[in-house]
């Protein structure tokens, strides 16, 4: 018989910290990509509200169609931020040694479901979102809500990750939160082909549900360094020759090439696509790296508090730094945040585990 | 050559047993030259795949210079998903 050694009572105290360390790592990296995804949402209406975008969603002189404005600008926004996120991505690899990783993860199985996931999570779901958004209304920005929940739940099928009844507790009342801050953009028209709107953007919330957690899971062998890294330069790659051409044709006559040229050479907006490619290529990082360390139900409900980061920021940066007017945070976003915790909390632990530990110690 | 994390991974797969330190020295000949060949990130590497399914904790200790040695293996699950998806 073999003898059994158990580990001393310093080993015990130093792997809770360990494992309580690297929780708390996770916890945190998952919240800061809420907060990241505020500033990045910020910074790029910024950069969307300056130079040639001034006149573009202003006076209008090109004489851009309602076609255009709506969506191929939301396009071209979208690919010079997505550019600029690629350039700090490969950039920063490039500095602290992942480059050489990044095109050996390029050519591998890993590697190729991380730009599967990125094309379904990028251009796919964004332009069912912004599609859904036309055809409804509104009332699809909290349908958008629902993609933590469907994350967890893809977590839990795809990848067999802890998702009990507490826990999906905790991902409705984030829901219900996100919803509540949503509630208030809420218009009150009912557009015909609302209901595929309503369809198109569940699908939307599905992209982005199975990205996270497709993604995370992946960070666990892709460093996530060099995940996000795909993602961006496959999410700018595929916008700028692929979703703009589609979208080009689809307009008709537009001289698309002219446009993005201009979107890329507007001197005093480009500053700000620099910023918000920074904080894209973050918030993207942390939430993947966040639903690998922590599970998708965790990772992406702290992940889902950019619902009062994205309000947050641009109420701060927008509405108090540079005085633009209508982005006053709504009093009722702050009670969401509120809730927010709640529901988070609910996801993290068990309540009863508190008095548990505290009759431990 | 493969990924570090790959390699790391696969490492796994390949011994009954292994912490952190056991890794490093496994892979120093082709990897100690990378920027990311670190202790910390490795760890956390190794920490992220144990969350994930593709290792599992098998014991602790204290090592004579006084710090934490962990070790993991490939469950039968989790080495099938690592040799499914990374090729030798």
């Amino acid at each position: 018989m073999s003898e059994v050694v158990l580990p001393s009572r310093e080993a015990i105290l130093a792997k809770r910290k360990l494992d309580a360390g690297f929780r708390s790592k996770g916890i945190t990296i998952a919240l800061l990509s809420g907060v990241f995804y505020g500033l990045y949402t910020a910074f790029l209406t910024l950069g969307m509200a300056k130079g040639v975008w001034a006149d573009w969603y202003g006076a209008n002189t090109a004489g851009l169609s309602a076609f255009v404005v709506t969506y191929f600008l939301g396009a071209v926004g979208s690919a010079v931020n997505d550019s600029f996120s690629a350039v700090w991505a490969l950039s920063l690899a490039a500095a602290r040694g992942r480059l050489g990783d990044f095109f050996r993860c390029l050519r591998t199985k890993p590697g190729f479901v991380m730009v599967l996931a990125a094309l379904i999570g990028g251009p796919l779901a964004t332009t069912a979102y912004v599609v859904g958004l036309q055809l409804a209304g509104s009332i699809v920005v909290p349908i958008s809500a629902l993609c933590p929940a469907i994350g967890a739940i893809l977590g839990r099928v795809l990848f067999k990750q802890e998702l009990n009844a507490r826990m999906l507790l905790g991902i409705a009342i984030c829901f219900l939160a996100s919803f509540m801050i949503a509630s208030t953009s809420l218009g009150g028209e009912a557009p015909e082909g609302q209901f595929l709107g309503i369809c198109i953007a569940f699908l939307a919330a599905v992209g982005w549900g199975f990205e996270g957690c497709v993604c995370g899971y992946g960070t666990s062998m892709i460093d996530s360094e060099i995940a996000i890294t795909i993602r961006q330069s496959t999410s700018a790659l595929s916008t700028l020759f692929i979703l703009i051409p589609v979208m080009a044709l689809m307009s008709g006559s537009l001289d698309s090439l002219a446009l993005v040229t201009q979107a890329f050479t507007s001197g005093d907006s480009i500053h700000w696509f620099v910023i918000s490619g920074l904080c894209a290529y973050l918030t993207f990082m942390f939430w993947y790296q966040g639903n690998g360390m922590c599970g998708a139900a965790l990772g992406m409900s702290c992940n889902g508090t950019f619902s009062f980061w994205g309000p947050f920021c641009c109420w701060i940066i927008l509405g108090i730094a540079f005085g633009i007017d209508g982005w006053s945070m709504p009093p009722i976003a702050w009670a969401a945040a509120v809730l927010m915790v709640a529901g988070i909390f609910t996801v993290a632990m068990n309540p009863l585990d508190l008095f548990k530990q505290k009759k431990e110690v | 050559m493969k990924p570090l994390n790959y390699a790391m991974l696969k490492y796994f797969t390949q011994v009954e047993d292994a912490c952190v330190d056991d890794v490093m020295e496994a892979l120093k000949s082709d990897y100690g030259h990378f920027k990311a060949f670190k202790k910390d990130s490795l760890t956390s590497a190794i920490m992220t795949a144990e969350a994930n399914g593709l290792l599992a904790e098998t014991r602790f200790e204290m090592s004579s210079s006084n710090e934490l040695r962990v070790y993991y293996c490939a469950p039968e699950d989790g080495a099938a998903t690592i040799n499914q998806y990374i090729k030798d």
